[in-house]
């Protein structure tokens, strides 16, 4: 890098962060326009860039930086008042700055762009109370038209010097402007921090090796350097993560700006407030949120915050109050947006989420506001009557809660109508350090990140053998009058099952060690073979190779120098089908997924056989009957009923699909339901015809030849798409040939 | 010679010690005026500042009163760094005894100029040969 390109490095660099704060600053000084403070650091940042770009042969950055300084000047010497259009006016340079900073960036120059309109309208700004014109200062804009001309000639010509000269003595330079910390920190590269970052894990495992191996060894000398090794690492641990540690200020410092942007553009009178700018995050958790917090404050702003007209009517303040605050609690960091508008609708959510066939008007119902305020994270939900120009862009809450869930953290929203909406996030502090439990399973160990944990429990003798039931073929464990869904670890990663003795087996065994989860709201238990400890683990991601695999997050690697596998609760719990896989589709990487998803609104009829909850789309469906066993004949080995006066051959589903069901009860009429082709039907025998749902299918396990169900989760609980064409052409090769034949020769 | 350039801006600084080590001066820099006197005391051989004149915690101002006030710095000479706006305090700041001024934008033949009607350069130049 030669000496000239370190110098335009350094210039961009120290402008784009002076621009970050010149940001903040205008939008504090609207608030407090007398403030010499805000005035004096604007001032100041306009003007370093000015002083630099003369010399880097920058002109056109040079001519906008001095129409700029020119009109700050005034209104640091209290010569101009600062409106709205002069704040609207200086954000216009501020932009057109950065515009010309990132293309120094890009091609080395300022580009083609002309700002000559934004210096003109600079020194309009600038002549509309100048000394030229009324020096009283209550002059309006009207009365400016004629001092553009005067001042806008002399100024070419050099002349607002001496406007400058006559006030030299009134100005008051920047003493009050605070100190900023830039004399005693050093600038270092991202990418160097997270490459130390990750040498510190290694030296965190190899201190753990050292430490297992050294507890067993006599010797004094060994065990003590062991123990200050110990000591070290973990200051050095402790070190290295504050460097990546940043104040959540950074993002936050776009905000004020946004929010006024916004306001103006919807109309609406709004006012930001920060509290805990300070608050530190891992860098690669700031970098993660940003997204979704700029969406929840543009958001509050055009959702919640209602119009000037309309909080007076409702007896609120013109002016709207939204407050990010952030603060550290328990290992965990809060973050809380909490506006003072109109509060959710719980009754549209409810409509839309009914309209939307997320939920029935039943389910509805049974919940309490709270939980219908959390339908909208729910992916593609949105009540805003129309689609705003701000928001509506595509990015749901959904995306909102993916994002945060994805670091580890959770989105909870609290509002009361009429009075506002809090929404809150909790977030770690880091992610590549994390607590975790580690269990055993056929022999290997596995960690579990502790965010998603809430109890474990274990069952013995009587209890293990009874306590797991089985409702609808899917085990379930009662926790305290609550239905927990049961997910075996070694059936879910295809570990040979325990044997008969073995400590665990859900079936008969004596001890069952259940660990009770979180993923996405709901609960589940995981068995387990045993748990072993806590543990701070190290996390390290796993190669390109297995990113595809869901139920791992990552790997680690424990004290004895062998890798356990991280699990990924939320993809474990999505492949056990315990929670809905709705969300998985909004997902970014939605392309890497190994599993092809289709999802569509459909009715389907729920129908139960043995244990099996089965659905078959109504379309294939033309009536559902009650036939009574006596009326059942058979004619070349099949069962078959005159039905409408044809006869209709039985299939039994139970049976062609290899379900094991108890014997029928024999007093009762079979349920069937009836598919027709053309003029032709054929009965399907079930145990029970459930209900008819209309919902949103997400096969998860498409059907193949061998098996003619296709998993799906319906109403929270796995049930299995029949193929039914399929399953007829099994019972009867011909039944759709025939009828194929048949509509020909019509 | 030894040259102290008290200048806030990290862009500001590198532009002035790139145009002094190129006509074979010393550079120190400082980011305000406070700073600066810290480093004169540190730095004994320094003959020049250049003091840029708006700066935090302590302007360029009362940078060149403090320099002024202590006997020890008698010999130091201080050019201002300023611009057009600034050029009406550029009197203020003579009175309080600064030696020279420089106005932004320059280029490296201004400040040459200027060092050499200081007869700062044409020293260093004898002192070479």
């Amino acid at each position: 890098m030669s000496e000239l390109e370190f110098i335009t490095r350094e210039f961009l660099l120290e402008s784009c962060e002076n621009l970050d704060q010149l940001d903040r600053d205008l939008v504090m000084l609207e608030q407090d326009p007398q403030n010499q403070e805000y005035l004096a650091g604007i001032f100041r940042t306009i003007h370093t860039i000015k002083g630099s770009c003369g010399f880097l042969g920058f002109g056109k950055l040079e001519s906008v930086t001095h129409a700029g300084e020119s009109l700050l000047s005034k209104l640091r010497d209290g010569e101009l008042q600062l409106q709205a259009e002069t704040t609207t006016g200086l954000l216009s340079l501020v932009d057109a700055v950065r515009e010309m900073l990132a293309n120094i960036e890009v091609a080395g120059s300022e580009g083609s762009q002309d700002y000559a309109g934004l210096i003109e309208t600079l020194m309009r700004l600038q002549a509309g109370k100048s000394d030229c014109d009324a020096r009283a200062g209550n002059s309006s804009s009207s009365g400016g038209a004629l001092a553009t001309e005067d001042c806008g000639a002399g100024h070419n010509g050099g002349g607002s010097l001496s406007d400058e000269d006559a006030r030299a003595n009134r100005v008051t330079i920047g003493e009050a402007a605070p100190g900023g910390v830039s004399d005693s920190t050093i600038r270092v590269d991202a990418g160097l921090l997270d490459k130390l970052m990750n040498r510190v894990g290694e030296l965190v495992l190899a201190r753990n090796q050292i430490l297992q191996s050294s507890s067993m060894a006599s010797d004094a000398e060994l065990l003590s350097t062991a123990q200050r090794l110990n000591l070290i690492t973990t200051e050095l641990q402790e070190g290295v993560m504050k460097t990546r540690m940043q104040p959540i200020g950074n993002i936050w410092g776009k905000f004020p700006r946004l929010v006024r942007d916004l306001a103006l553009q919807c109309g609406k009178q709004v006012q930001i407030e920060l509290e805990g700018k300070e608050t530190e995050l891992d860098k690669t958790i700031v970098e993660a949120i940003k997204d979704p917090l700029t969406h929840l404050v543009r958001n509050a702003v055009d959702h919640g915050i209602e119009t000037p007209a309309m909080r007076l009517a409702r007896g609120k303040p013109a002016e709207g109050r939204l407050v990010l605050r952030a603060f550290h609690e328990g290992g965990q960091v809060n973050i809380e947006i909490t506006d003072d508008g109109a509060g959710l609708d719980v009754e549209r959510i409810s409509q839309k989420a009914i309209e939307n066939g997320l939920l029935t008007h039943d389910q509805i119902l049974r919940m309490n506001d709270r939980e219908v305020a959390q339908l909208i994270f729910a992916p593609g939900f949105s009540t805003a009557a129309a689609v705003s120009n701000v928001s509506g862009r595509g990015v749901g809450m959904d995306v909102v809660k993916t994002n945060v869930e994805k670091i580890g953290g959770t989105v909870d929203v609290q509002s009361v109508p009429g009075n506002g909406t809090t929404i809150k996030i909790k977030i770690p502090l880091t992610l590549a350090i994390i607590p975790a439990l580690i269990v055993t399973c056929d022999g290997d160990r596995f960690a579990i990140p502790q965010v998603s944990l809430l109890e474990l429990v274990r069952l013995e003798e009587e209890q293990a053998r009874s306590g797991i039931e089985r409702l609808h073929g899917a085990p379930v464990y009662r926790l305290r009058g609550h239905l927990l869904p049961i997910v075996d670890l070694r059936r879910e990663l295809e570990l040979p099952p325990r044997a008969a003795a073995g400590p665990a087996d859900l079936n008969n065994n004596v001890v069952v060690n259940i660990v009770v989860l979180r993923a996405d709201d709901r609960q589940f238990g995981l068995v387990v073979d045993a748990i072993n400890d806590t543990e701070e683990i190290v996390v390290k991601p796993l190669g390109k190779q297995l990113k595809g695999i869901t139920v791992f997050a990552g790997a680690t690697i424990m004290g004895d120098g062998k890798v356990a596998l991280i699990l990924d609760v939320l993809g474990m719990a999505q492949r056990a089908h315990v929670v809905a896989e709705d969300r998985e589709r909004s997902l970014v990487d939605q392309a890497t997924r190994p599993t092809e998803q289709h999802r569509d609104l459909r009715t389907l009829v729920i129908l139960a056989v043995g244990d099996r909850r089965l659905a078959i789309d109504i379309a294939l469906v033309s009536r559902l009957e009650e036939i009574a066993r006596a009326d059942i004949e058979g004619a070349d080995d099949r069962d078959v009923v005159q039905y409408r006066g044809q006869i209709m051959p039985l299939l039994h589903v139970g049976k062609l699909l290899g379900i094991p069901h108890a014997d029928a009860q024999v007093d009762r009429p079979l349920q069937v339901i009836v598919h027709s082709q053309r003029d032709r039907s054929v009965g399907l025998v079930v145990d029970r015809i459930i209900d008819i749902v209309q919902t949103t299918v997400e096969v998860t396990r498409p059907a193949n030849n061998d098996n003619l169900l296709a998993s799906a989760v319906i109403q929270q609980r796995v049930t299995d798409l029949v193929d039914v064409p399929s399953l007829i052409r099994r019972a009867d090769p011909m039944f759709y040939e025939a009828s194929v034949e048949e509509a020909v020769v019509a | 010679m030894h040259v102290l350039i008290v200048d806030d801006s990290r862009a500001m600084r590198s532009i002035l010690s790139h145009i002094l080590r190129q006509l074979g001066l010393e550079v120190s820099e400082a980011a305000n005026g406070r700073e600066a006197l810290d480093r004169l005391q540190e730095l004994d051989q320094v003959q020049l500042a250049l003091v840029d004149w708006n700066m935090p915690h302590m302007n360029g101002l009362e940078f060149v009163r403090q320099v002024r006030a202590d006997s020890r710095f008698d010999d130091l000479r201080l050019m201002m760094v300023t611009t057009e706006t600034e050029a009406s305090q550029l009197v203020t700041a003579l009175e309080a005894g600064a030696n020279e001024y420089v106005m932004k934008p320059f280029t490296k033949d201004v400040v040459q100029e200027k060092l050499k009607l200081m007869g700062l350069l044409c020293d260093v130049t004898v002192s070479n040969a």
